[in-house]
């Protein structure tokens, strides 16, 4: 039988918290405690599909292993500190789908799981169609939606919203951002890209002064809402 | 006319304050004895007593004179110090019980008076000047021929010269009073016995009182006290700022020799300095003639140069081969206007084999004014101590001459024809480089002659025919005369430079020793050591420990005896020189100079010579000023080194209490976590929902504690580097909203945003850092019910977030709000660190913006966080 979710952590506390959390929510789940488990466990057939991992393992770097999970399959999401922007940085960097900060509350993190596994679930792979919070993307046509409303885009503001809701609901990190509009050569320019999103938000946001479709995680990226 | 640099107000205001500190001094000043100065000087007191002014007596003399003693009466008198000397008992003025009395102001009588050996200082003057600084008014009498730079012309006419004088300066400040009796009327006071004069100076000072003499000391006398007031009404401008210094900024330089007369150049010097309110500086220039002089000589120039020093001049010593060239260049550099310089009378073969100085600093100099004091041969003529036979050097020249000549006479005579007069400009030169110009010019002389009876027809005469025999000798004679003198003058100066070269090699040898000690003990027998061996002089160090003067540095003398103790003491409290051949204390044998710096007084370096008649050397004065200064710098690293590591101590200790902090907070959030989010996942309902909501609210305050703590020990230690880059104000405040789980549609929070705000370069982790616990502080603060407002505004160059809540408002409007462990009232029951504040205070700071907080009208706090917009907003092309 599948299990949905791999915990990695080495506090048992933590471990038991999660699992309860999960247990109540009806997702199924596995337990590991050191990195060289959890990559024995994300290798088993079938492979889970979503990692929780904290990243302070007492046999590796949580980062390391990042990688590897990602390359069986599963999405990662990590459990990190609120100020650790670099950290964050370099897991989604590394391959991870999404973070969630400690302390945690179980109910946002179950919606991160849940997101997560339906990203999983569903078949994204060719679609030239993407859905997200109340609005819907299309790359053939070059069309927006949002709600019922067409919205014209330049074709730089088309571009950025494809790269953000490629992948709906995972945070996707400014220099990544840059890269795929700009090119490789305007990693740094975050000026760019605040000037842009300001843009887009005026177009596809109710309230532009109080964002909720295009949102921004500080000193990390932005990453489109879903549902 | 030169101004002198902008008046400066701190200098003149200090100087004022200085002098208000310092009692007055009040000088009744007369012509000649019997004018009456001590029996207007205590008319004077009484009045002063009348009109409540503390009175003392130190010193009165009465001379017998019932009407003086009559004014005496009704004073108190200071009892006399009793010092035995020789056999015989002399009263004599009681300082310490003078500065123990501390009266308003005192009497001390004649001035000029010369202490018996084995009081503290050797003059009365002294004694007064100690008096002054310790802030009590002094009233005391004086002659006029006493005064230090008047004693020439006084006894110029009258052919008297006192030996007690009073250096001028001491009068400077002074209020001078002049006791004025016209010359007939002494006469006839001295006639009725009314007048009293020591009887072994009867009949020479009978002598001084002819209505001539006495008419010119009256006229002296009231110049005098014309000048002081002048310049006093100078000083008071000066001090008020109503003029600017000297007027035409005139400096006067005098030109100071070894011999007897040089102190009558520094006297003329001195009265010229007073005629224009000019500054002045005594020079002396050390030629490497002036070096060989010795003895008695040095002496003089040193008791010259004290002379002048105690007249208010500046001292300086340079070194040049060329006096009247140093002479004149010294004085563009000082920017004299004035030059004063001794002539002797000489013969003029002597002038024009030697030169003046004088004739030619005044052909030299130009735009300055040349005194010339003429002075007699006898007090001028450097006396020359021969220090070698006088017939050396002629004789070596001589051997010289006689051995090349004996060498050419083996060379046949066709090989040597014509090279033999170069050859004899060997001899010479070789007495050039060895013997001193006298020696080369003997030699050139010798080998002109030896040339002319060996080498020239008729052979063994000193005929000569042939015209270029004739020649030659001449050139011969020109050659060798001038490479003797050039090379005696090289010979000269390279004695000067390695004389020069010398010191400052011992200077820096012994910098270099004092750099490297480690302990003050180490540093004062080094410094022991050392001088010792470079001056030839007992050396000790002293300090104050514990109240007590102890000997450091040389094992030889381990304790001193009270009088050396008392000089010691002296030196290191007052910070000048005290004990032997100084003017303080000087009965000890030995001499100490304060170890001064920056620090204070770090202890004294005694110095001691015992046979000789003089502690230190004139020539080696400088050098040990430097020496001092030098163990001064060791002793002060020293103390500076302990500090500083002192402080690396405690920064480490802070260092360690930092990270150790840092790691119980990071220990303690994983447990937390799992508390939270245990607490959380309980559900508040039934029979335990009040404890269950208390678990939660509790463990969420003390994970605000711990972050608090964490951010305060970064800001501690100085980490927080803003990580600059382009931030949207928008994103941030969304940001926060989210983190506080005040996003959604129940939350308390209302915000109003310019959603046109530029871009602002900051860092927005530091600034969600802040608005988090600006917010969270919001809602703590009021009430449930109530709502936040959040408005972010852009305006006048400044992007602005305010915070305004409906809760109880500040206390009061003061800054203490954002220091640390500050807490509002009240704030205990909603719980906080009393960090939080602090740390977004000094958040903003570090991003360049400004906090502020206020009352909010209608109830409630605003918190108003301002950055500044630069300018540098992305372009908005690029949309």
């Amino acid at each position: 039988m599948r299990s949905d979710v791999l915990i990695v952590d080495d506090e048992p506390a933590i471990r038991r918290l999660l699992t309860g959390a999960l247990d109540r929510s009806g997702i199924s789940h596995l337990e590991a405690g050191t990195a060289g488990e959890a990559l024995r466990l994300a290798a088993s057939q079938p492979a889970p599909l979503v990692a929780l991992l904290d990243l302070g393992l007492p046999d590796r770097d949580g980062l390391e292993i990042v990688p590897q999970l990602a390359a069986h399959g599963l999405a990662v999401i990590v459990l990190t500190a609120r100020d650790a922007t670099q950290e964050k940085v370099a897991a989604l960097d590394l391959g991870a789908d999404d973070f969630v900060t400690k302390p945690f509350d179980s109910e946002e993190l179950l919606a991160r799981v849940r997101s997560a596994l339906r990203r999983k679930a569903g078949p994204l792979a060719d679609a030239t169609t993407r859905e997200f919070a109340g609005g819907r993307i299309d790359r053939d046509s070059h069309r927006v939606t949002i709600g019922d409303r067409p919205v014209e885009l330049t074709p730089r503001e088309f571009n950025l919203l494809w790269a953000l809701a490629d992948r709906p609901g995972r945070v996707i990190t400014h220099e990544s951002l840059l890269e795929t509009v700009w090119g490789p050569a305007h990693r740094q320019d975050l000026d760019y890209l605040r000037v842009a999103i300001r843009a887009l938000r005026r177009k596809v946001e109710d309230d532009p002064a109080s964002p909720r479709l295009i949102v921004n995680e500080p000193g990390v990226g932005y990453r489109v809402a879903v549902g | 006319m030169t101004q002198k640099p902008p008046a400066n107000d701190a200098e003149r205001f200090l100087r004022l304050a200085k002098q208000e500190q310092r009692g007055r001094l009040t000088v009744y000043l007369g012509a000649a004895p019997g004018v009456g100065k001590t029996y207007r000087m205590l008319q004077e007191a009484a009045r002063r007593q009348d009109e409540g002014v503390d009175v003392v007596v130190g010193v009165a003399e009465t001379h017998g004179r019932s009407e003086t003693a009559a004014l005496i009466e009704p004073l108190e008198v200071l009892p006399r110090q009793r010092v035995d000397h020789e056999g015989h008992r002399l009263d004599e003025f009681d300082i310490d019980a003078a500065l123990a009395r501390r009266p308003g102001l005192i009497l001390v009588d004649e001035l000029a008076h010369t202490n018996a050996p084995g009081c503290r200082h050797p003059k009365r003057w002294q004694d007064v000047a100690e008096l002054l600084v310790a802030g009590i008014d002094v009233a005391t009498t004086i002659n006029i021929q006493h005064i230090e730079s008047l004693n020439d012309v006084v006894a110029g006419f009258t052919h008297i010269r006192v030996r007690e004088t009073v250096p001028d300066n001491i009068l400077d400040h002074a209020e001078i009073i002049v006791v004025d009796l016209p010359p007939e009327a002494l006469i006839e006071r001295l006639e009725a016995g009314k007048v009293y004069l020591p009887d072994t100076a009867g009949r020479a000072l009978a002598n001084f009182f002819t209505p001539t003499k006495l008419a010119a000391l009256r006229e002296m006398a009231l110049r005098f006290a014309a000048r002081n007031v002048d310049r006093r009404l100078a000083d008071q401008l000066e001090i008020s700022g109503e003029r600017e210094g000297y007027v035409a900024g005139d400096r006067v330089m005098v030109a100071v020799s070894p011999g007897k007369g040089g102190a009558r150049v520094v006297r003329q010097a001195k009265r010229i300095a007073d005629m224009f309110h000019a500054p002045w500086t005594a020079v002396v220039v050390e030629s490497g003639s002036a070096r060989a002089v010795r003895g008695s000589q040095r002496e003089q120039l040193a008791d010259n140069l004290a002379l002048a020093s105690s007249l208010g001049a500046s001292l300086m010593t340079v070194a040049a081969t060329d006096v009247g060239q140093a002479l004149v260049d010294h004085a563009k550099e000082l920017r004299a206007s004035q030059i004063v310089i001794g002539k002797s009378r000489r013969s003029r073969w002597f002038e024009w084999r030697h030169g003046s100085i004088a004739q030619d600093v005044i052909r030299r100099s130009q735009g300055v004014a040349v005194h010339v004091v003429p002075l007699d041969e006898a007090d001028e003529r450097p006396e020359r101590v021969r220090e070698t036979h006088p017939y050396r050097d002629p004789l070596i020249a001589l051997a010289l001459v006689a051995v090349t000549v004996g060498l050419i006479q083996f060379v046949p005579r066709e090989v040597s024809a014509g090279a033999i007069d170069l050859v004899l400009l060997v001899p010479v030169i070789l007495a050039a480089t060895r013997l001193r110009m006298s020696g080369a010019l003997w030699a050139a002389a010798w080998a002109a002659l030896a040339y002319n009876f060996f080498f020239t027809e008729p052979y063994h005469t000193f005929d000569i025919y042939s015209t270029a025999d004739i020649i030659t000798f001449a050139v011969l004679a020109l050659v060798a005369g001038v490479i003797g003198a050039l090379a005696g003058r090289i010979r000269r100066q390279a004695e000067t430079n390695a004389g020069v070269a010398r010191l400052n090699a011992s200077l820096a040898r012994f910098a270099g020793l004092m750099g490297g000690l480690s302990t003050r003990e180490e540093t004062a027998q080094v410094a022991c050591a050392e001088i010792s061996g470079l001056l030839d002089v007992e050396t000790i160090v002293v300090a104050m420990e514990g109240g007590q003067v102890t000997v450091r540095g040389n094992g030889k003398y381990p304790s001193l005896d009270m009088v050396d103790e008392a000089a010691a003491q002296w030196a290191l409290e007052k910070g000048e020189p005290t004990g032997r051949d100084t003017g303080t204390l000087n009965a000890s044998d030995w001499q100490f100079h304060p170890l001064k710096t920056s620090l204070g007084i770090m202890g004294a370096l005694g110095i001691a010579r015992p046979l000789e008649s003089r502690v230190i050397r004139p020539d080696d004065a400088t050098l040990l000023a430097s020496l001092v200064d030098q163990t001064a710098l060791a002793h002060e690293r020293l103390v500076l080194e302990a500090q500083a590591r002192q402080v690396d101590t405690l920064r480490e200790r802070d260092r360690l209490r930092g990270a150790l902090l840092g790691s119980i907070a990071h220990d303690l959030r994983t447990p937390l976590t799992a508390v939270i989010a245990a607490t959380e996942a309980i559900p508040a309902e039934g029979a335990y929902a009040e404890e269950v909501r208390i678990a939660r609210a509790e463990s969420r305050r003390l994970q605000r504690f711990l972050n608090d703590l964490l951010e305060a020990s970064r800001i501690e230690h100085g980490t927080i580097e803003p990580s600059w880059e382009s931030v949207d104000l928008t994103d941030v405040v969304t940001a926060v909203l989210r983190d506080l789980r005040q996003d959604r549609p129940d939350g308390r929070v209302r915000t109003t945003i310019d959603a046109d705000c530029p871009l602002v370069r900051s860092d927005p982790l530091l600034l969600r850092h802040v608005l988090i616990n600006l917010i969270d502080n919001a809602l703590k603060f009021s009430p449930a019910d109530s709502t936040v407002a959040v408005e972010l505004a852009c305006e006048g160059g400044e992007a602005t977030c305010r915070v305004l809540d409906r809760g109880p408002g500040l206390p009061a409007e003061n800054a203490d709000l954002f220091e640390r462990f500050h807490r509002l009232e009240g704030s205990d029951r909603v719980g906080g660190s009393g960090l939080g504040l602090w740390i977004a205070k000094n958040f903003t700071e570090a991003v360049g913006g400004t906090i502020a907080a206020r009352n909010r009208e209608g109830g409630g706090a605003v918190f108003a966080l301002a950055l500044p917009l630069d300018g540098s907003e992305g372009s908005e092309t690029d949309a």
